[in-house]
């Protein structure tokens, strides 16, 4: 293997490292923030070799070794690992771009940068891990390094977000590493696991199935899994919004990797039982996260129960995967592809949304203080801006959405077309439950942009924790525009069209409608245009009704109950008559706490503090009888002094040890003759 | 490779290292400070020095033994072995550390004199015991070890500091003189005291009378106990938190707790052979009481304001993870038990430097005061998250690899429930110094401390000669995790005493 890739690979993980190692030693500070945007470069041109020249990389076979660090790393791109390190190695960079704007005048820039670069190198070490404890470090060091991310804002919100995010994290966490506990035990031979695990599993035997259920909740709380997701709706939107975007884009997918990596699949080893579980669990989460996802005010939060919807269809590719060897490379395939398609186009929804706070200011509003100079023409000035992040918000929403001509047929066609090998009554129960999903997912998606089109309206007022003062507004909002933001956006959203023309060449799918896609070239199996047409356009149709029904806007008042509404969005705050008697106003007004189930959890707790009345049982008898005993020992050494042996006290220890040494001596003088003999 | 120095009496030379600045010092005056000084930290680099020659002829296969006769079949024998070495090593690094934050800390303190006098003597007692090669040595510089800390214990002088100081020797002289008893008895049954790896106790005489060799173990245990604070005689260690917090680093981290962690595994190693202390129930008793001590000292470490108090009780846990993994049969866990020996030390003496630190620079001694103090303090808190990490076992930070090897050996061993008692644990530990963190970061920072010296650091947020050893420290606890697979970290060692048979 050629010494630069070796060195490549490590530097890959080892820069983001020194990074984020160098922002406590002041003099580096400077430099080191300055390089953080670009500390995933050398990943991605990893990824680029990986994409040119497939096999050239250290990988399974010859993984680069570091014996001695941690229990002996293994680095390499593997099959599974080369699809997710391209869209790692992309969306840290363009979010590391992104966030070098977003976060120019951002006072603890240098904080964020930090944890953005040992974020990074966990989420880059998890991926191109060659082994389980690697992965497993990683994976650790990213989720608590995240943690930084969450509670950057050190609001009230974050700070509740990243306390829910942190306590999920540990309990899965714990799963993991007793899942891990067992399986290295299992394998035998040592401490020392790699990812081919089947020996383990089958010498798990009939504990496989709890140990396959660990690993399941384990990754689950990262990968958004229904009910473990509690936290996410939570800390995705309360993060900046470069790191919202990586949380949902792709350090999310850690969880799905962490399945694909320990769960037995394809092999000797059946878990029927846990591969069901997934699939049910997997449609509930879709239909689950776009059914709460509605009822949302805020953009992110919107944008969050999406990712806990879609990460639902990947769960049951997962499902799939476990549940039926046959299908095991339709459903590896279908699961990549889903992976880096809804990464890359969540990824840009997330940067969108930060661009729409920090739009240039419309003329008469005064944004731009004095310094913006030109006269005239403000409104055109905000109009290609506008129209610039409507395109920026509908492309990738089209292509979640799964509209022909993007990557959703694909990454859909394929999960489909793995999922109908399960056939008879699962696939005939799946089939109506998808198309469900989808036209939910574009119902979603539609709220989104109403939502995100008001909040650009209203971008002029505070939306608070976006503006790090005066300097950051004026610089902004001038002629030239938040360049810094729109060009790493308009790079993913490019991205993000093209996803149908590397997304075949950088995963191997196997099913018989891509290859045909992929010989063809024309993206999307153009015979299934009219099947993936038709929840989109059926939900942009309900959704089109309905915002007409209930939006303020259409004032005419003629049609009954149509006059005033919520209407959709929060933007429209000035519609606080809430006189809409209709079924629709209704619907339209409501709403569930970010968090959903998470609300019940809370309530539960604040009537009891301490938690479950059992822990807290333990908890406090466990200290009742340390200070009980506490207390007798302190009792009776009082009572030994009160006896007046206070002036024997040096009398006690000197008797003590006079005894000592006549017991030592009567004891071994006896003895030792004997033994001599 | 061969040993760089082949002199057999090595290891006295080791014990010797402390033993003369010990003493000189004592001969010494009050104000004659540099002297002291210079004696200190001659006699700590010299220790590290002969115990870097001793690692390297250890690793390269030679053996280091010095004996003396004192009676007739009674030897007085120092023994430079594997799993010695690792003890000693452990201690004259960290002795070399805290001696240097000591001299920072009690500037132009009272009674200096004497402080470093047994200071130095109470390292000796810990190489000494560390390097015994039989019982008789061994409980002579345990009981030593007892009378080197006490003026230690009680340096302050203050009537609390007496109060703990009288509980300890009265903890400590009772357990010293069972375990005195336990010794003899242990002759007497046996007529070897040697250790030996595998143990030298006859299995046949042991499956004979297991109800008597039994007995004799627990004579033993007890006696061992109270130094590895066992529930439910730990009672003395967190009372012992009123020592100045380099004393209570050392204690914690190096001299009391881990004689009698070590204590414990000569007795279940080296003396009764794990083999037939399991037969007869021995390890057994030793690994739920284990168990229930870490679950005790973690509940106990929670809702608790006083830093130092919870570090003590996070002690009293975190130190059964020793006692629990040498319990065990399989040598997985038994190399987790052993390297956390290690892990544990460097890092709880970590946490005890930095809580001296917020203490000496700030007067933070409280967890309700520390809102904020990471942006007064960086560097510190940097230190002590680090760390505390690793106290819960997030990776790469070293506690995680004892955390792996104990909870694989488990499995191994078909104990699942110590993986419970692990994982609930680390919860628990995460229950207690995720809080501190969180307030030492995100909380505000009130407008004084409550009693910030005159004393100007320039930009350094603290005395150099403090906030430096807690950084070495600190890295220290970083890098026994990251270089794990390196022959010569901590892991490494002990991977090598199990492995060679030497335990």
């Amino acid at each position: 293997m050629a010494p630069y890739l070796v060195l490549l690979t490590w530097a890959a993980v080892a820069l983001p490292v020194v990074l984020a190692l160098s922002w406590p030693v002041r003099p580096l500070r400077k430099l080191a923030t300055r390089v953080a945007p670009w500390a995933a470069m050398p990943a991605l041109g990893l990824a680029a070799l990986h994409l040119a020249t497939p096999g050239a990389l250290p990988g399974a076979a010859s993984p680069v070794q570091a014996p001695s660090l941690f229990l002996g790393m293994r680095l390499g791109v593997d099959l599974l690992g080369g699809g997710l390190l391209a869209l790692t190695a992309f969306l840290w960079v363009a979010a590391g771009a992104y966030a070098r704007s977003y976060h120019r005048d951002d006072p603890r820039q240098g904080s964020f940068f930090a944890f953005f670069c040992a974020t990074l190198a966990g989420n880059l070490g998890l991926v191109l891990a060659g082994d389980l404890l690697t992965f497993y470090f990683s994976f650790a060091v990213m989720t608590f390094a995240g943690w930084g991310l969450v509670v950057h804002d050190r609001s009230v919100a974050a700070l509740r977000a990243g306390r829910v995010y942190i306590i999920l994290a540990l309990i899965g966490e714990v799963a993991i590493l007793a899942a891990l506990f067992a399986l290295g035990a299992a394998a035998g031979g040592g401490i020392l696991l790699g990812f081919d695990l089947m020996e383990a599993w089958v010498a798990l035997g009939d504990r496989a199935p709890l140990v396959a259920g660990l690993a399941v909740a384990g990754f689950g709380v990262k990968a958004g899994l229904v009910p473990l997701h509690l936290w996410l709706p939570l800390a995705h939107p309360v993060a900046p919004t470069a790191a919202s975007a990586l949380l949902s884009g792709v350090m999310i997918k850690a969880g799905l990797l962490g399945w694909l990596r320990v769960l037995p699949w394809g092999g000797e080893v059946l878990l029927p039982g846990v591969g069901e579980t997934l699939l049910v669990l997997g449609i509930v989460g879709a239909l689950y996260g776009v059914a709460v996802g509605l009822a949302q005010d805020d953009p992110k939060t919107i944008l969050a129960y999406s990712s806990v919807s879609q990460m639902g269809s990947m769960v049951m590719g997962t499902g799939l995967l476990v549940l039926l060897p046959s299908a095991a490379p339709l459903a590896l395939g279908a699961v990549i592809v889903f992976a880096l398609h809804h990464g890359v186009a969540k990824g840009a929804l997330f940067l969108s949304v930060g661009l729409a706070d920090r739009l240039p200011a419309p003329p008469g509003r005064g944004g731009g203080g004095g310094g913006g100079g030109s006269e005239g023409g403000g409104a055109r000035r905000s109009g290609p801006w506008r129209w610039g992040l409507r395109l920026a918000v509908v492309l990738p929403a089209l292509a979640l959405a799964g509209a022909p001509l993007t990557s959703g047929p694909i990454a859909k066609g394929a999960l489909k077309e793995a999922l109908a090998e399960l056939g008879g009554s699962w696939y005939a129960v799946l089939d109506p439950l998808l198309l469900a999903a989808a036209f939910g997912t574009t119902l979603l998606l539609v709220r989104f942009a109403v939502v995100l089109e008001a909040r650009a309206d209203d971008g002029e007022t505070s939306h608070g924790s976006a503006n790090h003062g005066d300097a950051a507004s004026g610089r902004d909002r001038s002629w030239a525009g938040p360049w810094g933001l729109a060009l790493p956006l308009a790079v993913l959203v490019l991205a993000g069209l093209l996803a149908p023309v590397w997304l075949v060449s950088l995963v191997p799918l196997p099913g018989e409608g891509m290859q045909a896609t992929r010989g063809g070239g024309l993206p999307g199996p153009l015979n299934d245009v009219g099947s993936a047409l038709l929840p989109v356009l059926a939900a942009l149709g309900v959704a089109g009704l309905f915002l007409a029904r209930t939006r303020p806007g259409t004032r005419p008042g003629t049609r009954p109950g149509t006059g005033a509404g919520t209407g959709l969005g929060p933007g429209m705050r000035g519609a606080t008559d809430q006189g809409g008697p209709g079924f629709l106003a209704r619907l339209a007004r409501w709403r569930i706490p970010a968090g959903d189930l998470l609300v019940v959890v809370e309530a539960l707790l604040r009537r009891r503090p301490d938690g479950p009345r059992a822990v807290a049982w333990i908890a406090n008898r466990t200290r009742e009888a340390g200070e009980a005993l506490e207390a007798a020992v302190i009792r009776l050494h009082a009572r030994l002094e009160s006896r007046d042996l206070g002036l024997a006290r040096g009398w006690v220890v000197g008797v003590l040890l006079a005894g000592l040494v006549l017991v030592l001596s009567l004891a071994l003088g006896p003895l030792l003759p004997s033994r001599r003999e | 490779m061969t040993p760089l120095v082949a002199w057999e009496a090595l290891p006295l030379a080791v014990v010797l290292s402390s033993l003369v600045p010990g003493i000189g010092i004592m001969l010494l005056g009050e104000e004659a400070q540099r002297a002291r000084i210079t004696l200190n930290l001659l006699g700590a680099v010299a220790k590290v020095v002969l115990v870097g020659f001793m690692l390297q002829g250890v690793g390269a296969g030679a053996s280091y033994a010095w004996r003396f006769t004192v009676l007739p079949g009674l030897e007085f024998s120092l023994v430079g072995d594997a799993l010695a070495l690792l003890f000693v090593t452990l201690s004259a690094v960290l002795w070399l550390v805290t001696t240097v934050y000591a001299i920072g800390y009690l500037e132009g303190g009272e009674n200096r004199r004497r402080f470093f006098s047994f200071f130095s003597l109470c390292v000796t007692a810990t190489t000494g015991l560390a390097m015994a090669g039989d019982l008789f040595t061994f409980v002579l510089f345990y009981e030593a070890l007892t009378w080197a800390t006490y003026p230690l214990v009680v340096h302050r002088g203050t009537p609390e500091a007496i109060q703990a100081g009288r509980r300890y020797l009265v903890y400590t002289l009772v357990s010293g003189t069972v375990l005195v008893l336990g010794a003899v008895w242990f002759q007497v049954e046996t007529g070897g005291v040697a250790f030996q790896p595998g143990g030298v106790v006859d299995p046949e005489a042991a499956a004979a009378q297991p109800g008597r060799y039994l007995a004799l173990f627990l004579v033993l245990l007890a006696g061992a106990s109270v130094k590895a604070a066992l529930f439910p005689v730990h009672g003395w260690l967190p009372v012992a938190m009123v020592a100045p917090a380099p004393v209570s680093a050392l204690l914690h981290a190096v001299a009391v707790v881990k004689a009698g962690a070590f204590a414990l595994i000569r007795l279940l190693h080296s003396l009764f052979g794990i083999e037939v202390a399991s037969d007869i129930g021995a390890a057994g008793i030793v690994a739920v009481l284990a168990a229930v001590t870490i679950l005790y000292g973690s509940i106990r470490a929670l809702n608790q304001d006083d830093l130092k108090r919870l570090l003590a009780f996070s002690t009293v846990s975190q130190l059964s993870y020793v006692a629990l993994g040498v319990a065990l049969l399989t040598p997985t866990a038994q190399i987790g038990g052993l390297v956390h020996l290690v892990h544990q030390g460097i890092m709880k003496i970590t946490l005890f430097f930095c809580a001296g630190l917020l203490a000496h620079t700030l007067g933070v001694k409280k967890i309700s005061q520390m809102g904020g103090v990471a942006r007064r303090m960086p560097l510190t808190m940097m230190a002590f998250t680090v760390a505390a990490l690793g106290m819960i076992g997030i990776p790469p930070v070293a506690g995680f690899l004892s955390k792996w090897y104990l909870g694989v050996g488990a499995m191994e061993a078909g104990m699942p429930w110590v993986v419970g008692v692990l994982l609930a644990s680390s919860l628990l530990n995460a229950a207690y110094f995720l809080p501190v963190i969180r307030t030492a970061y995100l909380d505000a920072t009130p407008d004084r401390w409550p009693s910030e010296g005159d004393a100007r650091f320039g930009r350094i947020e603290a005395d150099v000669r403090l906030l430096v050893p807690a950084l070495v420290v600190a890295l220290l606890a970083l890098a026994s995790g990251v270089f794990g697979g390196s022959p010569w970290s901590p892991l490494g060692w002990t991977e090598l005493i199990v492995g060679r048979g030497d335990l």
